[in-house]
């Protein structure tokens, strides 16, 4: 297929592998807490697998040919991703370490983070500046993961800050020494799902139940996006602080227009509850949240996808991402390729680099 | 065309803290007796068209500068339409804090030996 030539691209969204899981993190971790790991060296799995060769969401074919998990290799992913698609930055968040959420141990969850963190800054960073980290923390101890945020959130190659959620929405002031942290070193929250929602007790909870599939489960993620990015604009998150950027990977974006009119039609009728906002709603998510375009949404024709990307305000909000090596990436050469141009651009590069300092 | 005066009732029938609903020239209107001060606007919200001389009269939430911090203020400017609760300052018609830029018609009182007027185009 004759592909147009694409000149520039970031990808968002990247999910880098740690072998073994704890047992890879080993050499991260002291020995005091390598013996308190020992015999219980795997992060659980969600009950709900994805109905895929080897019930995983990683693909099959993005094997490195040194063996280990797909997206465990950065020499192999280089190839694969980053010179396969001309793709100039990738931003990687560890969606092994959403598997955070499912611990109910404040000091256990800190702790790993950390050696995740330093997992990737050696083992990643170094093999190509192309890789940027998003970064995780442990939110089951806010205090903690401001330090976190401080110890490394300098480094260059450190350019936003992923929050695996506990069942508590982001507007919550629980949170907020985490974006003290991420505003004073100029890093955007990333939020993503953590593939445990509705499956531990601690981990965040759908609304209404639990559902019994993975299609089931996989096809509601955006409820939690639109939970949350609700409770930061209306407990007045950036009014707190008004330099903080939040990004909401992989949720899905064709509701935002919805929640973008239904916060300001309520916000006309019931203001007096938050009168800390000092004009709509919208606005302040329009100014602070910016959304993944994987997975591609197929709508039933493509002229509804292009006005749903006028009414989002795309060409500020939206920023471009492959989601490798999962099942369900996308490639730069086939996504929203009835967008106009100067979107597309807006989209593929402008936004993100605008977002991660990296212009 | 030229603001008409016309008659509406006498004084002493909207006391202190009341209100009274009429139609005026064809439009229904409300005015409002607040601590003696008179004020009258149409008794249509500009909204969907609520009956919104029938909503409450008080004060709001004023504009706070952090998350969890309220101020209760305007107390007797603020009237509250009676659906969905769009807020209006009762001197000016005008909807409060930028939540709108429709604003309500007010019209001009006056008080001439107990009978209260109220000037309309
Ligand atoms: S009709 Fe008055 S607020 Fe809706």
């Amino acid at each position: 297929m004759a592909v147009a030539p694409m000149t520039k691209v970031i990808d968002s969204d990247v999910h880098p592998w740690v072998n073994g899981d704890i047992e890879g993190l080993k050499p991260y971790l002291s020995s005091a807490w390598q013996e308190r790991f020992e015999g219980r060296l795997r992060l659980p799995d969600h009950p709900l697998r994805p109905p895929l060769a080897g019930a995983t969401s990683i693909r099959h074919d993005a094997k490195p040919p040194s063996g280990g998990a797909g997206g465990s290799d950065p020499h192999f992913m280089r190839e694969d991703l980053l010179d396969r698609y001309n793709i100039e930055y990738a931003i990687l968040s560890s969606i092994q370490a959403g598997k955070l959420a499912t611990l109910p141990n404040a000091n256990e969850a800190t702790v790993l983070a950390r050696a995740f963190n330093d997992f990737f800054v050696n083992e990643w960073l170094t093999v190509d500046s192309r890789y940027k980290l998003a970064m995780c923390v442990a939110v089951h101890d806010p205090a903690e993961a401001a330090k976190e945020i401080r110890r490394i959130g300098h480094d260059k190659g450190v350019v936003a800050v992923f929050m695996p959620l506990l069942n508590i929405l982001m507007g919550n002031r629980y949170y907020f020494p985490i974006y003290e942290a991420a505003e004073e070193l100029g890093l955007p929250v990333l939020i993503h799902p953590t593939g445990t929602e509705g499956g531990f007790e601690t981990s965040v909870s759908f609304a209404g139940g639990v559902p019994s599939t993975y299609i089931e489960r996989h096809t509601i993620f955006p409820e939690i996006a639109i939970g949350n990015v609700v409770s930061m604009v209306l407990e007045g998150v950036f009014v707190q602080f008004p330099r903080l950027k939040v990004v909401v990977a992989e949720f899905g974006y064709t509701w935002v227009p919805h929640f973008l009119w239904r916060l300001d039609q309520n916000w006309r009728q019931f203001r007096r509850e938050v009168p800390w906002l000092q004009h709509e709603p919208s606005k302040y998510l329009l100014e602070h949240v910016r959304f993944t375009t994987q997975p591609e949404e197929e709508a039933e024709k493509p002229e509804y996808l292009l006005q749903i990307l006028e009414m989002m305000h795309a060409d500020r909000t939206l920023i471009f991402s492959t989601d490798y090596p999962h099942w369900d990436n996308d490639v730069p050469q086939n996504t929203l390729r009835h967008a106009p141009e100067t979107m597309r651009q807006r989209i593929f590069y402008e936004n993100a680099a605008e977002l991660y300092g990296l212009a | 065309m030229f603001a008409m005066k016309h008659y509406v009732a006498p004084v002493s029938q909207i006391p202190d803290g009341q209100r009274l609903i009429t139609t005026v020239n064809g439009r229904s209107i409300g005015i409002f007796n607040v601590k003696g001060k008179f004020y009258a606007l149409r008794n249509v919200c500009p909204h969907k068209q609520a009956p919104l001389c029938l909503g409450s009269l008080g004060g709001t939430m004023v504009p706070t500068d952090r998350p969890g911090e309220f101020e209760y203020g305007l107390e007797d400017r603020v009237l509250r339409c009676p659906w969905h609760g769009w807020e209006f300052d009762i001197a000016t018609g005008k909807a409060l804090f930028g939540i709108s830029d429709r604003r309500v018609a007010t019209y001009p009182v006056e008080i001439e030996d107990d009978k209260l007027y109220v000037e309309m185009r």
